[in-house]
């Protein structure tokens, strides 16, 4: 199986098909990363297809000399400050919680996910970026310092930071 | 502790820790509660994809390939067209079109003009497929209505107009960016290159400023100057900008 950077090389050499395969492999991930950051479901998916739009139009300045995902995070990262910037919504939480409720049938299980979700959500964005990136993008702590361009003695001290934060945040919802 | 739990510590470090819990029952007690909470948050889901991101995407991935191409054939034209499925009117008129014309081109000698014919009402066909998608609220629609201006020969004032709106006002930074590029692909034309030079002050964002420069240079327009001049003078103006802006500046005047 070729690798991501494989592909991204032959992209960028003009085979533009190989994009549907890297679409395919990293979409519900990215999807995952964007809809934790927004909490907008129907802008995460247009911002999934633009961070992709952007990857073909950039195809010239990729490198191929780091990981291929670093570089989507990179174009990622973007794509939401421009959505931040544009869109003044509010975040629907409620949606959220809807496909929570539905999915587990436990009271207090679910009392306990819409609070660590509640929590998660009221975090500032760099201590909520990162438990996203370690956590649920299953990301190494090498990969994230590459992503956030920081150091990985710093993404331990971020997350130990975050973590203390989540905590608390927690703690007080919980009352 | 989160590094213990994700398996990112060395072998020494693992063991200094395992020894740490031994014998710290507060230590154990604060290591058990940080498990919980990285336990508890893993267990939010996230909510499912809608499938039509994905068949979107490689709809666009077509419209993408096929614009990035140089054929022109009815065929293709065609084809990117039916890739509009939400646009069903315009769908349903194109079926019709091309029945029509089918019959028409059936029973006429003259199959050269017939071509022709049916080039031009493709092409009007797709201006007001760009006029809708343009104002669609996805910038992704807005981004195909972009990239589908570069399949017509001709466009028309309204398609130009347009385009000049989404450039200075649309939200999307990456639309504003491939509008740009689109009508940079036009600045032949007076009007768009008259255009372009006025939208130079209304850009804000460092990376339209900057692309913008990098048009002016390329299209060695010297009335660019004077608005480069002004974007000078805006507060706040990054740094990489105003280096660029200057260079441009001083290149367009030699």
């Amino acid at each position: 199986m070729l690798s991501d950077n494989a592909l991204m090389m032959k992209v960028k050499a003009g085979d533009l098909d190989r994009m549907g395969l890297l679409f395919e492999r990293h979409y519900k991930q990215l999807f995952g990363f964007l809809f934790r950051m927004s909490s907008d479901k129907e802008g995460s998916e247009d911002m999934v297809q633009n961070v992709f739009l952007r990857m073909l139009k950039y195809r010239n300045t990729y490198k191929g000399d780091g990981e291929f995902k670093t570089w989507m995070y990179h174009l990622a990262r973007n794509v939401l400050n421009d959505f931040h910037k544009s869109n003044t919504r509010q975040p629907n939480v409620s949606e959220y919680d809807h496909s929570i409720a539905a999915e587990d049938p436990s009271l207090e299980k679910q009392e306990e996910k819409e609070l660590i979700n509640k929590a998660l959500s009221q975090l500032n964005e760099e201590n909520r970026e990162i438990l996203i990136l370690s956590r649920y993008q299953e990301l190494a702590y090498s990969e994230i310092a590459k992503i956030l361009n920081i150091s990985e003695a710093n993404v331990r001290v971020r997350i130990h930071r975050a973590m203390a934060q989540l905590k608390t945040t927690y703690l007080k919802l919980a009352k | 502790m989160i590094e213990y739990i994700k398996g990112e510590v060395s072998k020494e470090e693992q063991a200094a820790f395992e020894k740490r819990l031994a014998e710290d029952k507060e230590f154990k007690a604060a290591f058990e509660e940080e498990k919980a909470l990285w336990e508890m948050l893993g267990s939010v889901e996230t909510p499912t994809v809608d499938p039509k991101v994905k068949t979107n995407f490689l709809k666009s991935l077509d419209i993408y390939k096929e614009a990035a191409s140089s054929q022109t054939s009815i065929w293709l034209k065609l084809k990117v067209l039916w890739n509009f499925q939400p646009q069903l009117k315009l769908s349903y008129g194109l079926i019709l079109l091309c029945v029509g014309l089918g019959v028409g081109l059936f029973f006429s000698k003259n199959h050269k003009a017939e071509v022709a014919s049916l080039n031009t009402e493709v092409s009007d066909m797709k201006q007001d497929m760009v006029l809708s998608l343009i104002e669609n609220p996805s910038a992704t629609e807005r981004l195909r209505a972009v990239s589908l201006t570069s399949e017509i020969k001709s466009l028309d004032d309204k398609v130009i107009d347009a385009l000049f709106t989404t450039l200075n006002y649309d939200s999307n930074e990456n639309v504003r960016l491939m509008t740009l590029e689109a009508l940079t692909e036009l600045a032949d034309n007076p009007r768009v290159r008259e255009g372009l030079v006025k939208s130079i002050v209304k850009q804000t964002s460092p990376l339209l400023q900057t692309a913008m420069a990098d048009v002016m240079l390329r299209l060695q327009e010297k009335s660019a100057v004077k608005p480069l001049q002004k974007v000078l003078k805006q507060d706040n103006l990054n740094s990489t900008v105003k280096d660029k802006v200057e260079e441009t500046i001083q290149k367009i005047l030699i």
